[in-house]
């Protein structure tokens, strides 16, 4: 095909648009409806996985020790725990350590007068902080820790993990059959408009057949004006996306509790996530006009 | 050239729409095809634009053998045909010089010659002032006109007229007819379907009958 030809496509499927303006318009707005509702879901989704490892990452197992454990055996058995599968990191905590960080955390007047009462004995036992690496592994390493001699006692969020781990892949389930069905519904509305949009036109491709167009020469004006109308629900979409977000967080953030459990991690910054989901929007309102109404005009091109 | 050899068209709920026709209409021919609503002339008119395939038979059009044609590649035959329907059939969101352009455009012809031979065709039907009109701006028998400088502007060897003049009064009836006539002076084959008998009498020429799918006539009259 020449390139005079490509021009007077190009021209004719931007004419198009213009043309058939009120179904343009209904497909525009389709499609940066469907494009809306999937980003804002994937959002919302990401934000409550970040929540969900936030916590997770929190996770610390403390182990006490027994009274008489000195130094140099608390060193053999923090090698030896730091060997043991799927820990990622130990710290010695000793008891002065613990004792201040009490002291501080009890931020009264009488702290010092209190403390004055334990006297030079400190009662609280030597610990390690063990962070684990892969939290839903928790119970089988924290068996191979109980095996250790001079443990007092293991203090480990075991059910909670429990319960954040059952959640995040309730979560991921449920978030991904909802996209799985977002998706669908939106290609069948897009494709359906699509149609629509080719069936009023219906008349104009059997004239073209008629005097012996070839139905690429026929296709090119659709795909260009499917590819133009999905760039720009796509660039529509991102806007409201990245202002709708950006105010919702500013929302939110407003109310203590929600803050307070965002805090751990914070929402997504929109920095993060700017740049993939415009063209993410754009490429798939592209790609997805552009294909459904091709392939709308398919059964009219069998004159 | 048209030629069918012992054509049958038998519709999948069992109509038989044309039976064992043959017919030859040689280049430069000017032949009428006549016939009521019903008699065959549209299958007819179906089989040699290949929208359908018959049943059996031979059809050779412009050198086509179109059992051999591929759908694919029916555009490639169409190319080579003018169609003139009673509808019009122009793009109405198209200006006439687009409708007529198309045909060029949908070739490859260098724009050149698009700028040269669209006017050239428009003036040819008598619309060069209506270059730039809708085809809803325009009469039917402008309409009519249209068609005729689009089955033109690509130099066809055939031109097939369904039913022209079906649309419009007696006097521009004439005028189209006149024209069709025109063309054909100018050595391109026209076959022209019609159902109005008394036209068929005022311009004479080789007529064919078609009735009830068969062909009942084809001579000279007037």
């Amino acid at each position: 095909m020449k390139l005079s030809s490509m021009n007077y496509l190009f021209g004719q499927g931007m004419k198009n648009i213009w043309t058939n303006r009120i179904m343009s318009v209904a497909s525009f707005c389709i499609l940066s409806v469907s494009l809306l509702l999937i980003g804002f879901t994937m959002l919302f989704v990401a934000n409550i996985n970040r929540f969900v490892s936030g916590v997770e990452n929190k996770n610390e197992v403390v182990i006490f020790l027994d009274d008489d454990v000195d130094s140099v055996m608390a060193s053999a058995m923090e090698n030896t725990i730091r060997n043991i599968h799927n820990v990622e990191s130990v710290t010695f905590y000793s008891k002065d350590e613990a004792l201040e960080d009490m002291k501080k955390s009890m931020e009264s007047d009488n702290a010092d007068q209190l403390f004055s009462y334990v006297g030079e004995e400190n009662p609280l036992p030597d610990a390690f902080r063990i962070r684990i690496a892969d939290i839903e592994e928790i119970s089988p390493t924290l068996m191979d820790i109980n095996r250790l001699d001079g443990i007092d006692s293991i203090k480990s969020p075991t059910d909670f993990i429990n319960i954040l781990t059952g959640l995040k892949r309730f979560i991921g389930i449920v978030s991904a059959v909802i996209l799985l069905a977002l998706i669908l519904v939106s290609l069948v509305i897009i494709s359906n408009a699509a149609r629509a949009s080719v069936d009023i036109r219906k008349r104009e491709i059997a004239i073209m057949k008629l005097v012996g167009a070839t139905n690429t020469f026929i296709k090119v004006p659709f795909f260009v004006e499917g590819m133009f109308l999905g760039a720009l629900a796509g660039i529509f979409a991102s806007a409201v996306t990245c202002i709708g977000y950006s105010e919702l967080i500013k929302v939110l953030s407003q109310d203590m509790t929600i803050w307070s459990i965002m805090s751990v991690n914070g929402f997504i910054p929109m920095s993060e996530f700017v740049v993939r989901l415009v063209i993410g929007y754009a490429a798939a309102g592209m790609i997805i006009s552009a294909f459904g109404t091709v392939m709308s005009t398919r059964k009219y091109l069998k004159v | 050239m048209v030629e069918l050899r012992n054509v049958s068209v038998t519709y999948s709920n069992g109509v038989d729409a044309l039976h064992d026709v043959s017919l030859r209409i040689n280049d430069g021919e000017f032949a009428f095809v006549v016939g009521e609503s019903g008699a065959g002339k549209s299958t007819l008119i179906k089989l040699l634009l290949k929208e359908i395939t018959p049943t059996s038979g031979r059809i050779t059009v412009n050198g086509f053998n179109l059992e051999k044609l591929k759908k694919s590649k029916a555009h490639k035959l169409r190319r080579t045909i003018g169609f003139v329907f009673q509808d019009f059939k122009l793009i109405n969101t198209m200006n006439v010089y687009d409708n007529v352009a198309f045909v060029l455009r949908s070739i490859d012809a260098p724009i050149k010659y698009i700028r040269n031979r669209v006017p050239y065709v428009i003036s040819l039907v008598g619309l060069k002032d209506r270059a730039k009109s809708y085809p809803t701006e325009l009469s039917g028998g402008e309409q009519q006109r249209v068609a005729l400088a689009r089955a033109l502007v690509n130099d066809p060897q055939l031109i097939i007229a369904d039913e022209p003049t079906g649309n419009l009064d007696p006097k521009t009836s004439l005028e189209i007819v006149e024209l069709l006539k025109g063309i054909n002076e100018c050595g391109t084959t026209v076959m022209m379907v019609t159902h109005e008998h008394e036209l068929v009498r005022h311009f004479g020429g080789r007529t064919i009958t078609i009735k009830d799918g068969r062909i009942t006539f084809d001579d000279y009259i007037g």
